[in-house]
C-alpha cells in the first residue's frame, strides 16, 4: 500500500511537470512568434564603407519595425551572380538583392521579382517615383509598363590620374592628360618603364573584363553598335569594330605593349600609388577607397578625374556606359515579407546624402543631384558631364554572354595574334546566336 | 521519359526475381549466407549513398538533357528529344573545349603517371628522410585549389617569380614568357599548376605499390645476378601493374575534370579559349547562359568519355595478373 501511495504520488508530480513543461514550451514558442514575426535576407556585394552606414540603417529600421529581423549577407561580388541564381533555381533566393542590371535584367523578364510597392517605399504613385529620378534612369528597371527596381547605385567610369607618374615623367598633369584614346597611346608610352617585354610601369590600363561598360563606347564613338536599333540584329558596322579590335591589338604585348588582361588590374593598383600605374578607369566610389586604403595620397590632392577619352576621328561623342545596381525584391516571398521589404529599401534610400559622402555611391535622384553635398564632392561635375554623354550599357537576358564573347574577340586579337577581321567574323556568328537565343 | 509497354512488362518481373533471389541469399541459413548477410549489411549504406548522391544526379542530368529547361524561367521545361546534343555536336565552341580537356588530360596525365612512379622510386631508395620526401612531395596535394591558382597566378605575372627564374637560368633578362596571355603557353602554365599540385598524391600510391612488393622477390632476383634496370623492369614494374592501372585511371578521370584551374586563370586575366575545358564551358552555360539543359548534355557527353577512356585503359593493360 505504501508502495502504492508512492507511485500514484509519483505519477501526479510527474504529469504536473508535463503539463507545466507543455505551458512553458507554447508560451515561448507564442513569444517568439510574436516577437520575430519577419525575417528577411538582404543578399549584396562585399563594400566595407557601404557595411558600416547599411548596418547602422538596418539597426534603425528593426527598432521602428518591431517583429522585423534583417539578416544582411555580403559575398565578393564576383560570386553574387552565381549565389543568387543557385539560390533562386532552388526556389531559396533572398527577400531582396542587388547585382548590376544586366545580370538583374534576366529575373525581371522571367517574373521572378516583385512589381514595386509605392506605398511601401514611401511614395503616393508610380509616377510619383519615376519624378523624383532622373530621366530615363529607371527604364532598365521597368518592365511592361511596371518597375521592377530602385537603384543602389548609379556608377560611370571616368579616368582617374596619379600627379607623381605625371610629373616624374616629365608630364604636365594640368595640361597633358589625353583627351583622345591617341593622346592616351602617346602619354602611355612616355609614362610606361619596361624591363625588356616586362611592363613596371603601365600609363593606363583597361578595365578587363567588363568590355559592354568600358570598350563598347570606343566603338560606338566610331560609328559602330553592339545592337540594331530594333534589337534584331548583333554587331553592327563592321569597320568601327575592326578598327577598335585594331587599337586593342595595338594596345596589347603583341604590338605597343602598354597593357595587356594578364596584368594586375589597374584599379587594384592605383590607391597604393607605388609608382606602378598612371591612370585607371574607375567611378566616383573609388575616392572613398582611396581615401581608406591610402590617406596620405588622397589628402595630398596629387591626382584627379578626367573624362572618358573620344577618338580623334569620332563619329559620336560618347563616354563610358553607365550601370546601375538596382535594389530588388524576392515575387516568391509572403506578401508581408515583399511589403516590408520595399519599405527597408525606400528607408535605406532616404539616405542618399550619406551613400554618396561616405560610399562614394550616386543614387540619380533629383533631390540629390541638387544637394550641396553632391556639388562638393571632387570631380562630381566630370562624371555628371560624362553621364549625360553616356547612357545605360546594354542589358538583355544574354548579356553576360555577350559581353563574354567580346572579351574572346579582344583576347584573340590582343593575346593571341588572331586578325581583327577575323575575330570579328566569329564575334559576329556568336552575339548573334546569343542574341537570337540559338 | 518515354515508356514503352514492353519494356515495363519486364521490369516487374525481374524485380521480383531479384528480390526473391536476395531473400533466399539473405534470410536463409548457412554459414556462407550468414556471411553474405553481413556483408550485404555493411555495403548497403554506402551503395544508399552512392545511388543518392552519384547514380541519382546521373540519371536525373541525363533526363533534363533530353529538355529546353532555363535556370530561371518558371515555365515548363519543353521535351526536345537528343536537340541538344545535336547543337553540341555541331557547335565549334563545344569542340574547342573538346579539345582543350584532350590536350590538357593528355599532356598531365601521361607526365603524372611517369613521374609520380620516378619519385616514389627515388623515395624508396633513399635510406634517409624518406618521410620528409613524401612529405614534400604531398604536401601542394592537401592545398585547396584557389591557393594554389593564387599562388600561381602571382608567380605567373610577367613581373613574377616564374618569369625572374627562367630569364636567370637561360640568360635572357627582360624576356616576358607569357605565361597567361599566349595560347600555348596558358596551357602548358595550367598543366604545370595542376601536375605541381597532384604528382605528390600518386607518388604516395606507388610508394603503398612498391612497398607492397615482397622484398624476397627483388632478393632473389639479385641472387641470380640481376641488375637494377632488369630488376625494375622485370619484377617491379609487371608487379606493379595494378596500382599503375589505378594511379593512370585517376589521373586521366581527374584531369578530364579538370575546373578550378581553368577557372581561376580565367578570372585572374587569362585568355578563355585555349583553355576553355568541358567542365567550363558547362559551368559557364549553367551559371551565365543558365541553359541547365544544354549543360546537362555537355556533362552526359562527358561522363560518356570517361567512361570510354577507362574502358580503353583497361583493355590496353589487361593481362593476366603477374605472380612470383
Amino acid at each position: 500500500m505504501f508502495y502504492n501511495d508512492v507511485s500514484s504520488m509519483g505519477g501526479d508530480m510527474m504529469k504536473k511537470l508535463y503539463i507545466f513543461s507543455m505551458m512553458v514550451l507554447f508560451f515561448t514558442v507564442t513569444v517568439s512568434a510574436a516577437v520575430a514575426e519577419v525575417e528577411l535576407t538582404y543578399w549584396t556585394h562585399e563594400d566595407p564603407n557601404r557595411t558600416e552606414i547599411e548596418n547602422r540603417y538596418i539597426k534603425e529600421f528593426e527598432t521602428a519595425n518591431p517583429g522585423v529581423k534583417v539578416n544582411r549577407v555580403t559575398s565578393p561580388s564576383g560570386k553574387m551572380a552565381e549565389k543568387v541564381l543557385t539560390a533562386f533555381a532552388a526556389n531559396r533566393g533572398p527577400d531582396m538583392f542587388n547585382m548590376e542590371i544586366e545580370q538583374e535584367y534576366a529575373y525581371i523578364v522571367n517574373r521572378r521579382l516583385a512589381p514595386i510597392d509605392f506605398k511601401a517605399v514611401g511614395y503616393p504613385s508610380d509616377k510619383a517615383i519615376y519624378d523624383a529620378y532622373l530621366p530615363r534612369v529607371l527604364d532598365p528597371a521597368t518592365l511592361e509598363g511596371k518597375l521592377y527596381g530602385l537603384p543602389l547605385e548609379l556608377t560611370n567610369w571616368c579616368i582617374y590620374v596619379n600627379d607623381r607618374i605625371f610629373k616624374s615623367a616629365g608630364l604636365d598633369p594640368a595640361k597633358d592628360t589625353p583627351k583622345t584614346w591617341e593622346d592616351m597611346v602617346a602619354v602611355s608610352e612616355k609614362i610606361v618603364i619596361r624591363e625588356g617585354q616586362i611592363i613596371k610601369r603601365r600609363g593606363f590600363d583597361f578595365r578587363y573584363p567588363y568590355y559592354l561598360v568600358s570598350m563598347v563606347p570606343m566603338v560606338e564613338q566610331l560609328g559602330g553598335k553592339l545592337i540594331s536599333d530594333d534589337g534584331k540584329k548583333a554587331i553592327i558596322n563592321d569597320q568601327a569594330w575592326i578598327k577598335f579590335l585594331t587599337f586593342m591589338k595595338e594596345w596589347g604585348p603583341n604590338g605597343k605593349n602598354l597593357g595587356s588582361p594578364t596584368y594586375t588590374p589597374a584599379r587594384t593598383l592605383f590607391n597604393k600609388d607605388k609608382n606602378d600605374i598612371a591612370m585607371c578607369e574607375s567611378g566616383l566610389y573609388q575616392q572613398g577607397r582611396i581615401s581608406k586604403d591610402n590617406p596620405e595620397f588622397y589628402n595630398s590632392k596629387e591626382w584627379r578625374v578626367i573624362p572618358y577619352p573620344v577618338f580623334k576621328n569620332a563619329v559620336k561623342n560618347v563616354a563610358g556606359n553607365y550601370y546601375g545596381h538596382y535594389f530588388v525584391v524576392n515575387a516568391e516571398k509572403p506578401k508581408e515579407n515583399q511589403q516590408m521589404t520595399w519599405k527597408l529599401i525606400g528607408y535605406m534610400l532616404s539616405h542618399a546624402e550619406e551613400y554618396l559622402s561616405k560610399v562614394g555611391l550616386i543614387q540619380p535622384t533629383l533631390k540629390l543631384v541638387k544637394s550641396d553635398t553632391y556639388k562638393a564632392m571632387p570631380y562630381a561635375n566630370v562624371f555628371k558631364e560624362d553621364m549625360e554623354r553616356g547612357h545605360i550599357v546594354y542589358y538583355g537576358e544574354n548579356s553576360a554572354k555577350i559581353q563574354d564573347q567580346i572579351r574572346e574577340a579582344v583576347e584573340s586579337v590582343m593575346l593571341a595574334g588572331a586578325s581583327p577581321e577575323g575575330a570579328l567574323e566569329k564575334l559576329k556568328r556568336r552575339a548573334q546566336e546569343a542574341l537570337e537565343e540559338r | 521519359m518515354e515508356e514503352t509497354g514492353m519494356g515495363l512488362r519486364l521490369i516487374p518481373a525481374s524485380f521480383f526475381m531479384l528480390i526473391e533471389d536476395m531473400k533466399g541469399r539473405i534470410f536463409s541459413s548457412g554459414i556462407e549466407h550468414k556471411k553474405a548477410r553481413w556483408g550485404w549489411i555493411f555495403i548497403i549504406p554506402s551503395l544508399a549513398f552512392f545511388s543518392l548522391f552519384s547514380f541519382y544526379p546521373i540519371f536525373n542530368a541525363l533526363y533534363t538533357s533530353l529538355f529546353t529547361k532555363k535556370l530561371l524561367s518558371l515555365a515548363r521545361p519543353r521535351f526536345i528529344g537528343i536537340d541538344n546534343y545535336v547543337y553540341l555536336l555541331q557547335s565549334p565552341d563545344f569542340w574547342n573545349s573538346i579539345r582543350a580537356t584532350v590536350v590538357f588530360t593528355l599532356g598531365t596525365f601521361v607526365p603524372m603517371v611517369v613521374f609520380s612512379l620516378i619519385f616514389a622510386l627515388f623515395i624508396m631508395s633513399r635510406k634517409r628522410f624518406q618521410k620528409f620526401f613524401q612529405m614534400a612531395y604531398y604536401s601542394p596535394a592537401v592545398l585547396s585549389s584557389v591557393v594554389v591558382a593564387a599562388i600561381w597566378l602571382l608567380m605567373l605575372d610577367p613581373r613574377g617569380l616564374a618569369n625572374q627564374w627562367v630569364n636567370f637560368i637561360l640568360n635572357t633578362p627582360g624576356i616576358d614568357h607569357k605565361w597567361l596571355a599566349d595560347s600555348a603557353m596558358v596551357q602548358i602554365s595550367t598543366m604545370m599548376v595542376y601536375f605541381w599540385k597532384y604528382v605528390g598524391y600518386f607518388t604516395i600510391i606507388f610508394l603503398v605499390g612498391l612497398g607492397s612488393i615482397p622484398k624476397s622477390i627483388h632478393e632473389a632476383a639479385r641472387t641470380d645476378g640481376a641488375g637494377g634496370w632488369t630488376d625494375f623492369w622485370y619484377i617491379t614494374l609487371p608487379l606493379l601493374k595494378p596500382t599503375t592501372v589505378l594511379v593512370s585511371i585517376m589521373s586521366m578521370l581527374q584531369c578530364l575534370k579538370t575546373f578550378s584551374t581553368q577557372y581561376l586563370f580565367t578570372q585572374g586575366g587569362a585568355p578563355m579559349e585555349p583553355i576553355n575545358v568541358i567542365t567550363l564551358n558547362l559551368y559557364y552555360t549553367t551559371i551565365r547562359d543558365r541553359s541547365i539543359g544544354l549543360a546537362s548534355a555537355m556533362s552526359i557527353i562527358l561522363f560518356c568519355m570517361m567512361l570510354f577512356f577507362t574502358w580503353l585503359q583497361f583493355k590496353t593493360f589487361r593481362s593476366e595478373e603477374v605472380h612470383y
